[in-house]
């Protein structure tokens, strides 16, 4: 495939083979040009040989062809009748800019240098900030630096290995002078009761040695300083306890039909009469069937799973995310259903059968080993399983049972309730701030969600994120934690995040509880079905993201299709903002990213399944706590300017593997890897290919 | 696989546009196909009559054997329509 308009000013240095077959006296152009990005692979499988004086991009856009050359062949000069000279530094007298991060030690060549051409925008955006003090692109030439410096650091005298500060009519600086325009980072592995305060807004320029507030620092001690941020608050802060969710826990060890919806010693009643009601006033719901599934009938037949949800209700009207909340444990709602021809609502291929083959258990997103099912069937009207209105009608009527038992949950004496669980958000300033960003399904019918309802996973006052034009929408971690997502999901099963996966989320809380990041909120976005929406709604992230002046970003998004395509956007429009941002999805072998950008070097795959498939085992590859601990791993060694591997081109499982005993070794902590499906039992399949 | 290398360029017709999913034939007869809408990737808003393209190569049968899962599963649904 030829590469893009967009792309060849950053290709320009890779080297040039035409993508398909060329007559003499084509003008070479980006269509011509085949991507950089798959000669490794073409080179392995034989197709592709690199000679040696293979042209570059930029020597052969615009230069014209003397010979016909078939698809895949490197140009070579003898093919041209003239060639563009490499131009080794256009615009010398231009400011000199990093385009790239660099390292202390390294030298800077031509192509490390942003083009000037971009400076306008980028000073507009305020992501660069020219003044006298910037050196020129030819002084800098050449040069090596003596400190590390991200992207888009314009190069500065004191950067730069045996600089001698030209006579200049600025005064030197006094010693109890700052830095005007630096940061200065300081890194503090173990303290207490630590007071820094830094003087700002005074002129003047790094000395070998300077003074503030009493302290002497090295500037060899310095190990970065960026030139378009000022750090006006270095004061190590106590946590700030922001707000707090109870979780109070009801035992139930018995599920039953009764006369009248209630709980009365660890049994739940279910009113015999209730499909009865639960259809009424919904016309696409005909019929509504009720099965409880006990343990031992775990190995019966169940339609398709549609979704994962947690019995819960709110403490005295309390709102979500604060308060407390009433929780039933050991049962859960699972939501499936058919439409009147018995067609499966969102059918492409059935995964029904029997539950235990097909559940993943103990998954954030999927039932625990040993609860109870209350599992409904509702059938919609034919034909609608695959419109809008049918799946939420499904979730509708089964909300109407689970709301009769939150309204009983809410009646019981509070002495009844055994187990309680809090949840207390923190904001750790002085930390690094990181923002976890959710990518959710909003192609529309069941990939749709429904945001912040009035009870935990409810129906009632949630807003579906597609009405909502799939934007970004901001929740606290602990709105996220007590329900305050309702997930209409449905296919993928492998791979979708029910309800309950949002309530257990295990990223959310990894990031809430560890004390060396600051997560400031998760930040929720849809996905939209037309590549124009997706772009519109991947900005607004970038603004948004942008606008809370984080450090890091963690994107995440669930199960693969063109959701890929915004995925790698919103990582594109952080990443582009100097943001450190981890992606995490199921890729695996079957998932694998359809497009890629320069941004997408930290990613962490959550494929959990032998062969990197969706296996149609419910919540198999969803996200969990051992990614979750990956991820944040990532991030902060991101954030911490640490090396991170390039990945390797195929899947490859046993990376995984080994991040995880890299984190291990480290932090002397044992991480609990989750089972995958060959721990379930073997379905005939299986077992056939396994003979 | 044996034949998984053997890619083809195909053309089809999209036939029906739902919420949640899109049908598509495929040109010269050679069968039709429905995805989730996740699955499909456009610049434009979908209806019918758009055209399609996208690269497959043929299904190939892997084994002789039969899935008894899936056989066993469309029984337990029969018998619980009945």
């Amino acid at each position: 495939m030829s590469i893009s308009i967009e792309h060849i000013e950053e290709l320009k240095k890779e080297f040039a083979v035409v993508c398909c077959r060329a007559e003499a006296g084509t003008i070479i152009s980006a269509s011509n040009l085949e991507d950089p990005a798959i000669f490794e692979e073409l080179e392995d499988s034989g197709l592709l040989k690199m000679p040696a004086d293979c042209l570059k991009i930029e020597e052969v856009l615009g230069a014209k062809l003397i010979k016909t050359i078939d698809s895949l062949t490197p140009m070579t000069p003898d093919m041209f009748e003239s060639i563009n000279k490499s131009d080794e530094l256009s615009e010398p007298n231009e400011k000199a800019v990093l385009k790239y991060n660099k390292k202390a030690g390294d030298i800077i060549k031509a192509e490390d240098l942003e083009n000037p051409m971009n400076f306008e925008k980028l000073e507009d955006s305020n992501l660069i900030k020219l003044n006298e003090r910037v050196l020129n692109r030819e002084e800098v030439l050449g040069k090596e630096l003596i400190m590390d410096a991200v992207a888009l650091t314009p190069v500065t005298g004191p950067m730069l290995k045996g600089y001698v500060e030209k006579e200049c009519n600025e005064v030197k600086p006094d010693k109890k002078q700052s830095v005007k325009s630096s940061v200065l980072k300081i890194k503090i592995a173990e303290g207490k009761g630590i007071d820094i305060e830094i003087p700002l807004n005074i002129a003047g320029s790094f000395d070998n040695e300077y003074e503030c507030a009493g302290e002497k620092f090295n500037a060899d001690t310095i190990d970065a300083f960026e030139v378009n941020e000022i750090t006006t608050n270095t004061t190590i802060q106590e946590p700030k306890k922001l707000r707090s969710l109870t979780k109070k826990y009801y035992s139930i060890k018995e599920v039953k039909f009764g006369e009248k919806t209630k709980i009365e010693n660890g049994i739940l009643f279910i009113r015999e009469d209730i499909c009865d009601d639960a259809k009424k006033g919904i016309d696409l719901v005909k019929d509504i069937k009720i099965e409880i599934i006990t343990p031992d009938k775990y190995n019966t037949y169940s339609e398709t799973i549609m979704d994962v949800q947690p019995i819960a209700t709110k403490e005295k009207e309390g709102k979500i995310g604060t308060g407390v909340t009433r929780v039933l444990d050991g049962v859960v709602v699972i939501v499936t259903g058919t439409d009147e021809n018995g067609v499966q609502i969102g059918e492409f291929g059935s995964s029904e059968g029997i539950l235990e083959e097909n559940i993943m258990w103990n998954r954030p997103g999927a039932p625990d080993k040993g609860e109870i099912f209350i599992k409904t069937q509702v059938t919609i009207a034919a034909g609608t399983n695959m419109e809008r209105p049918g799946p939420y009608a499904a979730h509708k009527a089964t909300d109407y049972i689970t709301q009769e038992i939150r309204d009983v949950l809410k009646d019981i004496d509070d002495s009844s309730f055994e187990k309680t669980e809090e949840f207390v958000q923190y904001r750790r300033r002085g930390k690094k701030k990181i923002v976890i960003v959710k990518e959710i399904m909003g192609q529309g019918a069941m990939h749709d969600n429904l945001i912040l309802p009035v009870e935990p996973v409810g129906v009632l006052g949630g807003k579906p994120n597609v009405d909502l034009g799939n934007v970004p929408v901001m929740l606290s971690p602990l709105e996220v934690l007590d329900g305050g997502i309702h997930a209409l999901t449905c296919i993928g099963p492998a791979s979708k995040e029910c309800s309950r996966h949002y309530w257990r989320e295990p990223l959310v809380i990894e990031a809430m509880n560890d004390e060396d990041v600051d997560l400031c909120g998760v930040l929720f976005v849809g996905s939209p079905q037309i590549n124009s929406e997706k772009t519109y709604v991947s900005e607004r992230l970038g603004m948004t993201v942008e606008a809370l002046d984080v450090d890091g970003a963690i994107v995440t998004t669930e199960g693969f299709g063109n959701n890929h395509i915004d995925f790698a956007s919103h990582i594109e429009q952080i990443g582009m903002r100097g943001i450190e941002v981890v992606g995490m999805s199921f890729c695996g072998v079957q998932g694998a990213l359809v497009v890629g950008n320069k941004y997408m070097k930290h990613m962490v795959d959550n494929n959990k399944s032998e062969e990197g498939i969706e296996n149609e085992v419910l919540s198999c590859n969803t996200l969990c706590k051992e990614d979750a601990i990956r991820a944040l791993t990532m991030i902060k060694s991101a954030l911490n300017n640490d090396e991170i591997k390039v990945p390797e081109k195929k899947w490859n499982p046993s990376i995984k593997e080994s991040n995880l005993n890299i984190i291990e070794k480290d932090s002397g902590k044992i991480i609990d890897r989750v089972l995958n499906e060959t721990s379930i039992p073997l379905s005939d399949k299986r077992k056939n290919k396994k003979k | 696989m044996k034949y998984q290398d053997k890619l083809i360029e195909m053309k089809g017709i999209i036939t029906q546009v739902t919420d949640g999913s899109v049908s598509i034939d495929f040109k010269g007869r050679l069968g039709s196909m429905i995805v989730p809408m996740r699955m499909i990737i456009t610049d434009y808003e979908l209806k019918p009559g758009m055209e399609i393209g996208m690269v497959m190569s043929f299904p190939e049968v892997l084994s002789e054997e039969i899935d008894e899962k899936y056989i066993k599963n469309k029984k337990a649904k029969l018998e619980r329509c009945e």
